[in-house]
């Protein structure tokens, strides 16, 4: 029972760091351009698959880094054709345009790579457990969330410490003040939306690597990446980190007790944390905003 | 004479509400210039315009001879223009020292330890938020802001918003400070005796377009009109007393 339970609670952390790679993404594109974007579970996909295809020619290592890089740059693209026209529009018409991508995409990779689901090959010893007690905790696993644990530091210290962060965090609430300090906007814009997408792709390799992929494993993560932001409260990268492994733990833990509701949890956790704060846990002073 | 602003012609709209109907003005370099006129006369149109911000549907804009109708405001700020805004719009969730790295300017004389020398008061809060500021802490540092920009136009709007009187000295003797350095200054301001009294150049804006262009010194000798200008009225300014603007270049 104790080993169901900590098995199920290792999973939900895990799943909970996905979460939290996504809705960090989703959050810095949200934040900064207004876009709530819905091709971002698409992204994690062409992630996946660019790692596919690259791993026989540059190994697992080199295609976890070249992967999520090739897919910011094709989010750069997107971005400069067709999302950036509809900056400072109502939000409805990007919310249109990401939904749509999002179905593009799923086609689109399922054109290239086929329906049927494919592996990303990990070197061998990262499928090895831990030990034989905790045989469900495969180095892979502690890879994947040491690599997520890495990124987040990482992305909240660029956001504190380094210039082109500062400016990010300004501009998600005073985008107008930041453009007559001499600051190019449209610039700050894009590379902010590749930093998001580097995200979503990292996700989509590391996602690979433990489940295989499949051209719609983009659309199951999307959701509860969104409740996670609401729950940690919209405007607070901080929130959104606790958010995504707070839901990752509750459907993990609940999974042990009540499996059929270990979806569910979470959007009653969300109910619940918007009764108590409507803003969310982080949404009115978190250490970002 | 090389002017570090030249406005021309300016129509301005909000959406379809037509809000600038012809502004002409002219800042002369190394000095101050005061633009007033009472609530809604176009005032912050007439610098969101300057800036980039509100770009004008017909007009021109120059700063220092090159033209700038229609840039971005980054592109504006490159060229030498600092911008104070209305309501100080500084960034509330960034402390003292962040706010202070946003500026992305021309290089020059100002950067944040000279900032931190000329208002001691920001250095030692360097690590408080801007929401944490009181209203005059908040304007230095809109203007320290600007500064870092190290900019040739230093434009400010109602810096003395909403501060008390002795503060609102220190504003006006920084601004004071920036011309002796060599700056030239627009300043929008609802404090008319005050505006005037450090200004060289002073223009009247009502309804959109300019009403009145002469030497501040004359202007703040004319009783009448100061009183009609702090009273918030657009009587003073019609009829007789209505001069054609003054327009050089």
């Amino acid at each position: 029972m104790l080993q169901l339970l900590l098995f199920n609670v290792t999973n939900g952390l895990i799943i909970g760091a996905f979460y939290v790679l996504m809705a960090l993404g989703l959050s810095l594109i949200l934040n900064l351009s207004g876009v709530i974007n819905f091709a971002h579970g698409g992204f994690l996909v062409l992630g996946g698959y660019l790692a596919y295809t690259l791993t026989p020619f540059l190994g697992f290592w080199g295609a976890l880094i070249v992967a999520p890089l090739l897919t910011a740059a094709i989010g750069v693209v997107i971005e400069q054709t067709l999302i950036r026209r509809l900056y400072g529009r109502d939000p409805l018409y990007s919310l249109l345009l990401t939904f749509g991508l999002a179905y593009i995409f799923e086609d689109v990779t399922r054109y290239i790579w086929g329906a049927q689901g494919l592996p990303v090959t990990i070197p061998a010893f990262l499928g090895r457990p831990v030990s034989p007690t905790l045989f469900f905790i495969t180095y892979y696993r502690l890879f994947m969330v040491a690599v997520a644990a890495a990124v987040v530091l990482f992305l909240f210290l660029l956001l504190r410490h380094s210039r082109v962060g500062v400016r990010i965090r300004a501009g998600t609430l005073d985008l107008e003040t930041v453009s007559t300090l001499g600051v190019n906007v449209g610039r700050l814009r894009t590379f902010n939306f590749a930093l998001g997408i580097f995200l979503a792709g990292l996700s989509g390799v590391l996602a690979g690597g433990q489940l295989g992929l499949d051209s719609t494993m983009g659309a199951g993560l999307l959701m509860p990446s969104f409740i996670a932001i609401i729950i940690g409260g919209v405007g607070s990268l901080p929130g959104t980190l606790v958010g995504g492994l707070l839901i990752g733990v509750a459907s993990g833990v609940t999974a042990v007790f009540f499996p059929s509701a270990s979806e569910a949890v979470m959007y009653v956790l969300m109910a619940l944390v918007l009764l108590a704060r409507p803003r969310g846990l982080m949404g009115e002073e978190g250490l970002m905003t | 004479m090389t002017e570090a602003l030249t406005v021309q012609g300016l129509h301005t709209y909000y959406d379809k509400s037509h809000i600038l109907h012809g502004v002409d003005l002219a800042v002369a370099e190394g000095t101050i210039t005061a633009l007033l006129g009472r609530n809604g006369a176009g005032k912050t149109t007439t610098l969101r315009s300057v800036v980039g911000l509100t770009p004008p549907r017909a007009g021109r804009v120059a700063v220092f001879g090159q033209e700038t109708t229609r840039w971005p405001p980054f592109r504006v700020a490159a060229r030498g223009v600092g911008y104070v805004p209305e309501g100080r719009r500084i960034f509330p969730n960034l402390t003292v020292e962040e706010n202070l790295k946003v500026p992305r300017g021309r290089r020059g004389a100002w950067d944040i330890a000279r900032i931190y020398e000329l208002f001691p008061r920001l250095g030692e809060r360097r690590g408080n938020r801007g929401r944490q500021l009181s209203g005059g802490e908040q304007e230095m540092l809109a203007i320290a802001r600007a500064l870092l920009l190290n900019p040739r136009l230093l434009i400010l709007d109602e810096p003395s918003q909403g501060l008390a009187p002795l503060v609102v000295r220190e504003v006006f003797r920084i601004v004071t400070r920036m011309r002796a350095e060599g700056m030239s200054v627009l300043l929008v301001e609802q404090n008319v005796r005050m505006g005037l009294a450090i200004a060289d150049h002073a223009f009247v804006l009502d309804n959109g377009a300019v009403v009145y262009s002469g030497p501040a010194r004359e202007l703040a000798a004319d009783q009448a009109r100061v009183e009609a200008l702090a009273g918030a009225t657009a009587e003073g300014w019609s009829g007789d007393a209505t001069r054609a603007p003054r327009l050089s270049g």
